[in-house]
């Protein structure tokens, strides 16, 4: 017992996070009786293999204390290659160029990002726009289409009541980058650079290997997600998938990161996502339609935020409580014998 | 005699050499060429009547940028709820002309819908919210918003109304909205150059801890720089509203216009037109002239007979553009980061 209130004081956001995502659960299971069965759970994990992607991608971005906003013009611009050549190359040669062109974009925008010098916001919001023309152009404006659907069918078989393929993939995915991140040098230079990049800097971290492997590792998820998502209803869009970036943040957000930088974990990332998808799914099951879930994230978005600065206005507060304390008991001993000394000299005097 | 200790000032090709790397004036070459050539070859691209086409597509990105220029000067970089505040105005306004309110009652209505949103945005950015956070939370809640409110339905109002002379009329031969345009740049312009609130908007933007330290907060500031862009993007949805006498939540979405989404368009002018994104330095004339700019170069292409495809990366490569040139010149001086 005193080994869980321990953790769950050490690790306070995931243990709000666990609770949340189980609040939510709990909620549509108790008011709707199909929600809690292994076929709304495959569903959910379903969503997962797309939205997880996305989740964790941003999630290592806010780490590395940047927002990656082209998140989702990257996953409609591999969705609508994968799904342009599948018919002609084949399911994975189209994959490995969908992901590979993914990756590099990442990958080239974390280089300019570090070599520039410049926020992360302000070049992804110009390449926002540059991928969705480029996805425009590959997809010749029209909305692409599989003639074949035995690759859909494929990635959507259902394996062990829960899981398909895709959503093995993307736990498989979880895993590699979590170990990535908390047991290798590189990952530990990504919490640097996010936390305090000034004295990550100084103390000798090169700027640029972080910022490429975080913005490499969010190529890679965005350009997975859309692949999946691409490949499994056969169609892909070039304006599509706007609505990943802010699912991805509020996921992001639940799961513990700080909008500061260098806190949160794939983990986090994980059961974010998945009350996120809890969310999404028990709205559907009640018929709720589309704006409303967006109206739901939004809200979701700004109660985190609101309760992220007021915590932060509550630790500055107790900061300096602390420093007045200090001063205070510093200063006791000091106005003690100042007030003895007094006391004296007056006694001399008068006495 | 010593050698005189001021040097002569150098003229403008020694000061391009001294300050600008060869790349960067290539690259700017590189445009300027291929902006000319486009010019040049373009049929019935020099003709007034195209010239006023261009304005009057230029008036409505422009009339937002003016407004997010407030913001980006101010150093809160952007807002991505731009287009959904818009969205949520123009149901509002739609819904109150539907009902028969007349114009001056919607119009106000509309105005303190757009205020309420923009100041609400401006306390959580000046409490310390990310601006970029806050506003993607907020877009999803006002898109939400106003689709609960319209049922997601287009609504419309009957032809003879009281803001049509806002959505078909003209004024000397310009259509009103171009007039409106150019009266808000310009006041926008005086604004920032010649009043008090101008100036510390600049000052905040340049150098927060400077504007701390002699009472400058940036909270009353982002409050009232968000109700500007808001209330210049609930302009802007009513004057659309008039020119089509309906309303629909996904008019300022790409899936409705062929140009790309309203917000990052407005984002790209307001970057294109040479505003640093860090803040203190532009001005809203320039976001002006980057709406007409960037009009200029779709209304080219068009003439050229390119798809929406091209179009759109034309205006992404544009910004990625501006981004660079202006890390390269800025390049190890104050204002960067």
């Amino acid at each position: 017992m005193y080994k869980i209130k321990s953790w769950v004081i050490e690790n306070h956001d995931l243990a709000f996070a666990i609770l949340l995502a189980i609040c939510v659960y709990g909620y549509f299971a108790l008011t709707n009786e199909y929600f809690a069965t292994h076929r709304t759970g495959f569903a959910i994990m379903e969503r997962f293999a797309v939205l997880g992607l996305v989740g964790l991608a941003l999630t290592l971005c806010i780490i590395a204390g940047e927002i990656d906003l082209s998140i989702g013009s990257n996953a409609a611009l591999a969705a609508v290659i994968v799904v342009r050549f599948t018919d002609s190359l084949g399911a994975f040669p189209a994959l490995f160029i969908a992901v590979s062109v993914s990756t590099l974009i990442g990958t080239i925008q974390g280089y300019f990002i570090a070599y520039l010098r410049v926020r992360a916001i302000v070049l992804t919001v110009g390449t926002l726009m540059l991928l969705r023309g480029v996805a425009l152009f590959v997809a010749q404006e029209k909305t692409v289409m599989l003639t074949d659907f035995r690759v859909p069918d494929f990635i959507s078989t259902k394996m062990m009541w829960y899981f398909s393929p895709a959503s093995l993939l993307v736990i498989a995915m979880f895993v590699v980058v979590g170990l990535f991140m908390s047991y290798t040098r590189y990952g530990r230079e990504i919490y640097a650079i996010g936390g305090a990049r000034k004295e990550a800097v100084a103390a000798g971290i090169d700027l640029k290997r972080p910022m490429v492997i975080v913005f490499a590792i969010s190529g890679l998820c965005a350009g997975l997600g859309g692949c999946i998502i691409g490949l499994r209803s056969g169609t892909a869009q070039a304006l599509g998938l706007q609505y990943v970036l802010l699912a991805g943040t509020v996921a992001a957000f639940i799961g513990g990161v700080s909008i500061l930088g260098g806190k949160g974990g794939v983990i986090g990332a994980a059961i974010g996502t998945l009350t996120v998808n809890f969310l999404n799914t028990g709205l559907v099951f009640n018929v709720t339609p589309a704006f409303m879930v967006q109206l739901y994230l939004g809200v979701l978005l700004m109660i985190v935020i609101m309760f992220q600065t007021g915590s932060r206005f509550f630790d500055d507060y107790q900061r300096r409580q602390q420093i007045l304390f200090d001063v205070d008991a510093r200063k006791a001993p000091l106005l003690a014998r100042k007030a003895e000394s007094l006391k004296r000299k007056n006694n001399i005097q008068f006495g | 005699m010593s050698a005189p200790i001021t040097q002569p000032t150098p003229n403008w090709l020694d000061r391009m050499v001294r300050d600008y790397s060869a790349f960067v004036v290539a690259l700017v070459a590189a445009f300027v060429v291929i902006f000319f050539i486009g010019m040049a070859t373009a049929p019935n691209f020099l003709t007034l009547f195209n010239l006023k086409t261009i304005i009057r597509d230029a008036a409505l990105v422009g009339i937002m940028a003016i407004g997010l220029t407030f913001v980006t000067l101010s150093g809160n970089f952007f807002l991505l709820s731009l287009k959904e505040t818009a969205a949520l105005s123009i149901v509002a306004f739609a819904t109150s002309m539907s009902a028969g309110y007349g114009f001056e009652i919607s119009f106000l209505f509309t105005m303190v819908i757009a205020l309420i949103s923009g100041v609400s945005q401006g306390v959580l950015i000046g409490l310390g919210g990310n601006p970029i956070v806050v506003t993607l939370g907020a877009a999803g809640l006002l898109f939400g918003l106003g689709s609960f409110w319209s049922d997601n339905l287009v609504i419309s109002f009957r032809r003879p109304h009281g803001a049509e002379w806002l959505g078909t009329g003209s004024f000397l031969g310009l259509p009103n909205i171009t007039v409106a345009f150019i009266l808000i740049a310009i006041a926008a312009e005086m604004t920032l150059r010649y009043t008090t609130f101008g100036r510390q908007v600049y000052l905040i933007g340049a150098n927060r801890a400077a504007g701390k330290a002699t009472g400058h907060e940036n909270f009353g500031m982002a409050i009232k720089t968000c109700a500007i862009a808001s209330v210049c993007a609930a302009f802007v949805a009513i004057a659309f509203s008039a020119q089509f006498s309906s309303a629909h939540v996904n008019y300022f979405s790409s899936e409705f216009g062929s140009s790309g989404d309203m917000t990052i368009m407005v984002i790209a002018t307001v970057m294109v037109g040479g505003n640093s994104i860090m803040g203190g330095y532009g001005s809203s004339l320039r976001s002006s002239f980057g709406a007409v700019f960037i009009s200029t170069v779709d209304n080219m292409m068009v003439l050229h007979g390119f798809n929406s495809g091209p179009r759109v990366l034309a205006v992404g490569l544009m910004i990625v553009f501006s981004i660079m040139v202006f890390a390269l010149v800025r390049r190890g001086s104050r204002s960067q980061e």
